[in-house]
């Protein structure tokens, strides 16, 4: 058992890096608000909610930075926590938050939104429907052939997501290529420009509702990642953990994708740079997937809209921000022990 | 025998869709007491303990556990009355030793709980118990095949039950750790009263629990029934082992600081 000075410092650094980042992303951005301002604009605001000024600093931080802020560590948070939820239930380290097909599921419900109804607002509940759907075919498949369940259900992910990506490429070929395409190509790359207080108040609670799941079956998950047979002699009720882990994974990556779009990497990453950081005990790496996960989509968020005119797109960011730092991470520690 | 029966395997029957593994296999295991289970690769030992351990079903026949019936018992009955020990456990992920032995806990702890400083200590009992104390805290990807194969055993005492069934236990392991990993075992049915089933290829482990006055059985699976059950003198015999095993042994029996312990020598195989 690591000391318990340790699981402080770690507890305190996992709570404090993504309060800073998000007061960090409140002052950035092209419209720069000193940190004292923010902090008083915040302030007066959590005090009087109602007695809004309306000066433009006001705005910017309320409407437009904050909500951004908490979206981003929604969604970071919740990518990171269903892929190593993922990786222990699956026994693989390279299962990522995106392997029963939800983020594949959620692409497509969001282009047959805007195809349908030509306008990006439309996405969010195609998204998440799609997104819960597409799991629960892989599901549907995986119970085929029993004998395997966990790896006929990776199989029965992989085969979906295929199916939901060509789907997706159909989408995209009868659509408009002077409007619905773009959207299309632009959502499927993943922002938070958009994202508004009503898109915190729709992501959340699935996200939520799905992270607080996973917490709760946190140290069942290191029995599950010994194989079916050996978790089913160590403890019971392992068909229904199993069931828990994959609603509550899917539940949070749907939620998380259905708002901000497909943002690929940290679902896959995250996890191991949490392995590397803390160890593998899901006690600890699944709160501490959280604030990694949160911290780094906050921190890119803020790349993506001060690095150039135009915000790039988020998950162009991740990959290109996340590898070098991965590396260092890798030479640094070791790996410890994979 | 010692104490009553803690598994009592009444006629079972099984098969994979049309192709019989085994048929009426009956035999009991008490408390103190080694049962080990020898046949030749392939013969069903494997699916025999996966039957007793719930993992599987028996197509006829009952499999009584601390007097409950597996078909109808509550899923928390067989990981509280039976721990398991694999041939070879290959972790993907590299928790340390302790985060291993802890999982033995997980039957005894409420659903959407952690472990607490209990389990802590009981595992920490658990793996001073095999040795392996001052391990804790590695890596379980960095140890030998040997020290993996007693922290799975100490997880397996962490969880607390009164049978432990393992699946060639010694399989993989040097020289040195097959003879530690069998120390371990006769001391703990020695001290804790554990019922062990232990399906193995080696004849002479059954001669080196007798030797250490263990109360042990051997049953010879042979053709999907038993050969002959009961203690190994008995039953493992030139004939018996030629009929199972398709080769000419010689038994000896040479003195062990006092007490006289027998060995199987194979002498002509059938190629030979």
């Amino acid at each position: 058992m690591p000391s318990s000075l340790k699981i402080k410092i770690v507890a305190m650094a996992s709570i404090l890096a993504p309060l800073v980042c998000v007061v960090l992303s409140l002052c950035l951005g092209r419209y720069p608000v000193p940190v004292n301002r923010v902090v008083s604009i915040v302030v007066d605001w959590m005090l009087y909610p109602l007695d809004f000024s309306g000066d433009i600093p006001h705005t910017i931080v309320l409407n437009i930075r904050l909500p951004r802020a908490i979206v981003g560590a929604l969604v970071g948070g919740a990518l990171a926590v269903s892929g190593t939820a993922f990786q222990g239930l699956f026994k693989n380290p390279l299962v990522s938050s995106g392997i029963l097909g939800v983020s594949s599921g959620a692409g497509f419900g969001a282009a047959l939104a805007i195809l349908l109804f030509h306008t990006v607002s439309a996405t969010y509940p195609l998204a998440l429907c799609f997104g819960i759907l597409a799991v629960f075919m892989s599901y549907a498949i995986g119970t085929i052939y029993r004998k395997t369940p966990t790896i006929m259900l990776v199989l029965g992910g992989v085969i979906v997501s295929s199916v939901f990506s060509a789907l997706v490429s159909l989408v995209k070929y009868v659509a408009d290529p002077y409007e619905e395409l773009p959207a299309i190509v632009f959502w499927l790359m993943g922002s938070l420009a958009s994202a508004r207080m009503t898109d915190v108040a729709i992501a959340g609670p699935p996200i939520i509702l799905g992270v607080a799941g996973i917490w709760c079956v946190r140290f069942r998950i290191n029995v599950l990642s010994m194989g079916d047979k050996e978790a089913r002699t160590m403890a019971g009720h392992m068909g229904l953990t199993r069931g828990m882990v994959i609603v509550c994974a899917t539940l949070a990556t749907a939620g998380a994708v259905s708002v901000s779009g497909v943002i690929g990497w940290i679902g896959l990453i995250i996890p191991h740079i949490g392995r590397m950081l803390v160890g593998n005990d899901n006690r600890v790496l699944i709160p501490v997937s959280f604030s990694i996960g949160a911290t780094f989509l906050i921190l890119i968020d803020i790349i993506s809209r001060m690095l150039t005119g135009a915000e790039i797109p988020i998950g162009i960011l991740t990959s290109i921000c996340g590898a070098p730092f991965f590396v260092y991470l890798l030479k640094k520690t070791k790996g410890r022990g994979w | 025998m010692v104490g009553m029966d803690v598994i009592d395997v009444r006629d079972i029957t099984f098969r994979y869709n049309d192709k019989p593994v085994f048929r009426k296999i009956h035999f009991s295991i008490g408390k103190g007491e080694v049962f080990c289970l020898l046949g030749p690769n392939g013969c069903g030992k494997t699916t025999l303990l996966d039957c007793i351990l719930g993992i599987l079903k028996p197509e006829q026949g009952r499999i009584m556990v601390q007097g409950e019936d597996l078909s109808s018992c509550s899923s928390r009955h067989i990981p509280r009355s039976m721990a398991y020990v694999p041939q070879n456990h290959e972790s993907t992920f590299p928790y340390t030793v302790t985060d291993m032995v802890l999982m033995g806990r997980a039957a005894h702890i409420p659903f959407f709980s952690t472990p607490g400083a209990e389990d802590h200590q009981i595992a920490q009992m658990a793996l001073e118990q095999v040795g392996m104390a001052n391990m804790a805290e590695r890596p379980f990807t960095m140890l030998s095949g040997g020290e993996r194969q007693l922290v799975i055993i100490a997880r397996a005492l962490a969880q607390r039950t009164p049978v432990i069934v393992m699946d060639e236990p010694t399989a993989h392991l040097d020289f040195r750790h097959e003879f530690i990993v069998l120390e371990t075992i006769m001391n703990l049915v020695r001290s804790q009263n554990l019922a062990v089933i232990m399906a193995t290829h080696f004849p002479n482990h059954a001669f080196y629990f007798e030797s250490r006055d263990i109360p042990t059985r051997v049953a010879l699976l042979h053709k999907g029934h038993f050969l002959s059950v009961g203690g190994p003198r008995e039953v493992l015999t030139p004939d018996s082992i030629r009929t199972v095993y398709d080769i000419d042994t010689n038994i000896i029996t040479f003195d062990n600081n006092g007490t006289s312990q027998r060995h199987v020598i194979p002498v002509k195989g059938e190629t030979t």
